[in-house]
């Protein structure tokens, strides 16, 4: 007879594995809405990428889904965690509130920083340090060439002082309303705005930053005068508006912020309103950024084009060059040397004419620059040595390859022989095309085809040189540059390689995955899934890979690269893009990454993404803590796993995970049929990983061990943690909590490519925080070899993989397991950083004893 | 002898233009482009077109006018209009017999080159000619 305490226990239980089903569910919810809100951003991020053309509409319908999206997120975690984040909604409203006014009105300059260092500034940032300083800080951030330091004024300070000058009222008064704006009309303005920039007073908060930044880039280096030069928005856009601008040399630093004011009142020069004026644009209304950096002290100095824009068919680069600062040449008058160079290495110098230098500029004294004369034995000496223009050449090429286009680069060769960069725009040239030899149906008669229409772009763009298959052992740091990787997997590992390569080509991978956002960020043309790649392309090979038609050559296709050099429209951006790219900033940025860190709190969220990252943190933490099942023999769907290790692991199913025979607490492994549990299971119970022996402890790893609190989130007090695998046939979560450390690993597996995927957390540990780091390196390393896209800080690791064939995301999960028994105790034994390497080796080699215990 | 396919494109945004331009013309197919759609419509009583890609809404005479210009005037000739998002609605409802199909914004270039290639091929086999 069953007493009624029987009953109510039995009630008690059901009623437990319900509410975690139900919270199981809204998990699901949130992990799903959240998923959809990555999709989007990818989505967002390959329209940027040049394959699409779309409109304003598509962005306010975008910006419309992933604020629903979002919303959704908010809305799960609140209902997982009984509305514990309320705060969310208000930053959830405060970003879209920004991008909803970035949409409706295409001025929106965001509030920013008043003065950027350099080098935190890459092109994403052309809103607000304008695309040239952007673009000069973008080629420095990724290491194609030095540019001198410095810091950028940007155009929300220069909104800020317009305002506080009331230029407004000005520009109203003399050019709105009117049919048509005469010169004389254009004067008077010009005149009256730049009187009132020169008389207004800089806001103090913007003069005091610009003090600081000058005083920051003075300290620990020598930089006794600066360059200050105009960075408008739009400049070099559609209109190039080149030499229009101000550009002051030879600032003397406690000068910068009048000279700033100088540069700014350029805005209003006669000849630029005029200029704005022909391009269709309001002769007035323009916000200019201003580059502040050291002046290079230049024994020499001028402009390269890539190309030679009076013969663009040749293969030649173009360099003007002079004694001194570069103003000789850019101003044009005096007389310079001009080379023309092979574009091939070595780049060899195909002609020279070497000039009578008779003056050069060059910094005065005081302040400024003054021309002065240039000493007899040196004037008709050539401005550059052999090895100094081969250098030229060399860096010219990589600035240009990134581009995808050929450029108008300033330069400057200091006294030491180094060369520094000072400007790149896109070199324009009105070449005519030959549609004829550019037809694919034309180039394929004439180069073999090797692929055609295999896989999916990824990244636009055309790309050639010797195919370097990738291996397991390959190094990328030796890797010759032009080459065009090829390889089985898109892992994210290739990611290192990109940045050398002329294309990358896989057999697998997705469009909007991981490597493809990093090879729209580094333009390199790219196509995946080709499912034949390994096997079609030999190493070493020549091919020209056009990632725009999808079509593999072998050989060089001199006509297509020519016309992408030529195609100066390459990345043109239209308004659209840069409202595009302008929103994302909102949306897609990670700020929050260590949930282990004090500032990771709802406050703290700047971005949609951070949100949704923040919100799956804790709809997790909240999902592994506090309830405690127990197998019961009425209850079909609980059971304890009997194991040949020692783990004591409840197996909670969801539907057709486990197909126990009733009367049993217990289940073998033979009953389970979950496809994604038995997968880990096989890889956790391969023989040797899981070692049985007692770890031995040397004196460090005991005193981290005996002083160190829980690290984890659960909170103290509660029962202890149970080891819970939560399935169907196709899913799975697994919380296991081994001594001190805890892995989740949830998990989805089927026949349905783009369904499945792996997320797997690891975090925390018994030693001290040196050893549980380099556990972390090595999770974090081995599971970069496995495909994994990893994050994490200190002893934390994420690693996350998708969208791949059941086969191979069943042997990662097989690896997953295999990897939580291996690095089980494995801390303890991690005493300096080269056993890291060696354990990953063993394990690599399916060797699990590294250790003797 | 080579039989070249004509494309105009016509879009207020030169951009869009130039793209297309671009794209198609790698694809073997002869491109004029035009920001206005006056100029557009009177370039299409000089010369004769295989294919039309027109932008819907435009300042001045509109895509449809564009459409109705062409199935009135022109043996042929294959429209595709380029639609925005909320244009789709505007679209249903108004008379577009003889578009040879819609492309919605945002569109892939390799999408619309494909949809050239179809239109220009009717194109041609309405006239009677024979292709290449």
């Amino acid at each position: 007879m069953t007493s009624w305490k029987d009953t109510f226990r039995r009630r008690e239980k059901a009623h437990a594995v319900e509410a975690l089903r139900e919270r199981l569910g809204q998990f699901r919810e949130l992990v799903d809405k959240n998923n959809q809100v990555l999709e989007l951003i990818a989505d967002a991020g390959e329209k940027l990428g040049g394959e699409y053309i779309f409109d304003i509409q598509y962005l306010r319908t975008f910006a419309g889904e992933i604020e629903t999206a979002v919303r959704g997120v908010i809305s799960s975690l609140n209902a997982v965690t009984g509305n514990r984040y309320p705060k969310l909604w208000n930053t959830l409203e405060s970003i879209s509130a920004e991008i909803n006014a970035a949409l409706e009105s295409r001025s929106f300059v965001p509030k920013a920083s008043l003065a950027i260092p350099l080098e935190q500034v890459d092109e994403e940032l052309s809103h607000t340090v304008g695309e040239k300083m952007a673009r000069l800080a973008e080629i420095r951030r990724i290491g194609l060439c030095r540019v001198p330091d410095g810091f950028v004024v940007s155009a929300y300070a220069c909104q800020r002082f317009l305002e506080a000058a009331g230029v407004e009222p000005i520009i109203a008064e003399w050019f709105d309303h009117r049919e048509t704006i005469d010169e004389a009309t254009l004067a008077r303005g010009s005149a009256q705005l730049q009187d009132r920039i020169h008389g207004a007073a800089l806001p103090k908060d913007i003069a005091r930053a610009i003090r600081r930044a000058v005083a920051r880039l003075r300290k620990g280096r020598s930089c006794s005068s600066l360059a200050i030069r105009s960075s408008a928005l739009g400049e070099d856009g559609e209109l190039s508006f080149a030499g229009q601008f101000q550009t002051l040399l030879g600032v003397a630093p406690d000068q910068v912020p009048g000279s700033y004011k100088e540069v700014v009142a350029s805005l209003y020069a006669i000849g630029v309103m005029k200029y704005r004026q022909t391009g269709g644009l309001h002769p007035a209304r323009g916000l200019m950024a201003v580059g502040c950096q050291c002046m290079v002290d230049a024994r020499a100095a001028g402009v390269l084009y890539t190309l030679d824009p009076s013969a663009p068919q040749t293969d030649v680069l173009v360099v003007s060059a002079a004694w001194g600062l570069g103003k000789a040449v850019v101003d044009g008058g005096d007389a310079v040397d001009r080379f023309e160079i092979s574009r091939h290495p070595p780049h060899h110098v195909l002609s020279r004419s070497i000039v009578c230098k008779e003056r050069m500029y060059a910094l005065a004294s005081g302040r400024g620059v003054e021309k002065t004369a240039v000493a007899a034995a040196e004037q008709r000496a050539p401005t550059l040595s052999e090895p100094e223009i081969a250098e030229l050449a060399a860096t010219a090429l990589r600035i240009e390859k990134y581009m995808k286009c050929a450029q108008d680069i300033e330069w400057a060769v200091d006294s030491d022989g180094r060369l520094f960069i000072l400007q790149t725009r896109p070199l324009r040239i009105d070449a005519p095309r030959d549609p004829a030899s550019l037809g694919t149906t034309e180039l394929m008669i004439k180069y073999p085809v090797l692929m055609r229409n295999q896989g999916e772009v990824a990244c636009r763009g055309i790309g050639a040189g010797r195919v370097h298959v990738v291996t397991e052992q390959d190094d990328f740091d030796t890797l010759p540059d032009d080459v065009v990787l090829v390889a089985r997997f898109s892992t994210p590992r290739l990611a290192a390689a990109m940045v050398r390569a002329n294309a990358v080509i896989t057999d697998v991978g997705t469009a909007t995955g991981h490597l493809a956002a990093i090879a729209r960020e580094f333009r390199v043309p790219t196509i995946l899934d080709t499912e034949v790649a390994t096997q079609r392309l030999r190493d070493a090979d020549e091919v020209t890979v056009d990632a725009e038609e999808n079509v593999v050559y072998g050989g060089r296709v001199a006509e297509l690269l020519r016309y992408q050099l030529l195609r100066s429209s390459a990345y043109a951006e239209s308004a659209e893009f840069r409202l595009l790219r302008r929103i994302l900033e909102r949306i897609a940025p990670l700020n929050l990454i260590d949930p282990q860190s004090p500032s990771f709190v709802s406050e703290k969220c700047a971005t949609y993404h951070d949100i949704i990252r923040f919100a799956h943190e804790k709809a997790v933490e909240q999902l592994t803590e506090g309830y405690w099942v127990r197998p019961s023999k009425a209850s079909p769907y609980v059971r304890r796993l009997e194991l040949e290790i020692p783990l004591d692991l409840i197996v909670i199913d969801l539907g057709a995970g486990l197909r126990a025979e009733p009367g049993s607490r217990t289940a073998k492994i033979g009953e389970i049929t979950s496809t994604p549990l038995l997968a880990l299971l096989q890889g956790l119970t391969t023989e040797g990983v899981w070692r049985t022996e007692p770890a031995g402890m040397d004196l460090d790893g005991f005193m981290s061990s005996a002083t160190r609190a829980l690290p984890l989130t659960t909170a103290l007090g509660t029962k202890p943690e149970q080891n819970l695998a939560i399935v169907s046939d196709r899913y799975l979560n697994l919380t296991l909590k081994l001594g001190y450390h805890f892995n989740i690993v949830d998990s989805y597996l089927t026949e349905t490519r783009n369904d499945n995927f792996i997320y797997f957390r690891f975090a925390g540990g018994a030693t001290g925080l040196d050893r549980r780091t380099r556990r972390a390196a090595l999770l974090k390393r081995i599971l970069e070899k496995h495909d994994f896209v990893v994050e994490g800080k200190g002893d934390l690791v994420i690693g996350r993989i998708k969208k791949i064939s059941f086969e191979i995301m069943r042997q990662r999960l097989e690896m997953i397991g295999r990897l939580i028994g291996f690095t089980r105790q494995l801390d303890i034994h991690l005493k300096d950083d080269s056993l890291v390497e060696k354990s990953i080796d063993s394990f690599l080699r399916g060797e699990y004893n590294a250790f003797s215990y | 002898m080579k039989n070249r396919a004509e494309v105009l494109v016509l879009d207020d945004e030169a951009i869009v233009c130039e793209r297309l331009k671009a794209h198609l013309e790698s694809n073997g197919f002869q491109v004029e482009t035009f920001t206005e759609s006056r100029q557009a419509m009177h370039r299409l009583t000089e010369k004769t077109f295989d294919v039309v890609v027109t932008d819907l809404k435009m300042e001045g005479p509109s895509g449809l006018d564009v459409l109705r210009f062409v199935r009135d005037q022109m043996h042929g000739t294959q429209v595709i209009m380029i639609t925005g998002y909320a244009s789709m609605e505007a679209a249903r409802t108004a008379d577009y017999t003889g578009v040879y199909d819609f492309v919605l914004k945002p569109f892939q270039l390799d999408e619309m080159g494909k949809l050239v290639k179809k239109a220009a091929k009717k194109a041609t086999r309405l006239r009677g000619r024979t292709e290449e």
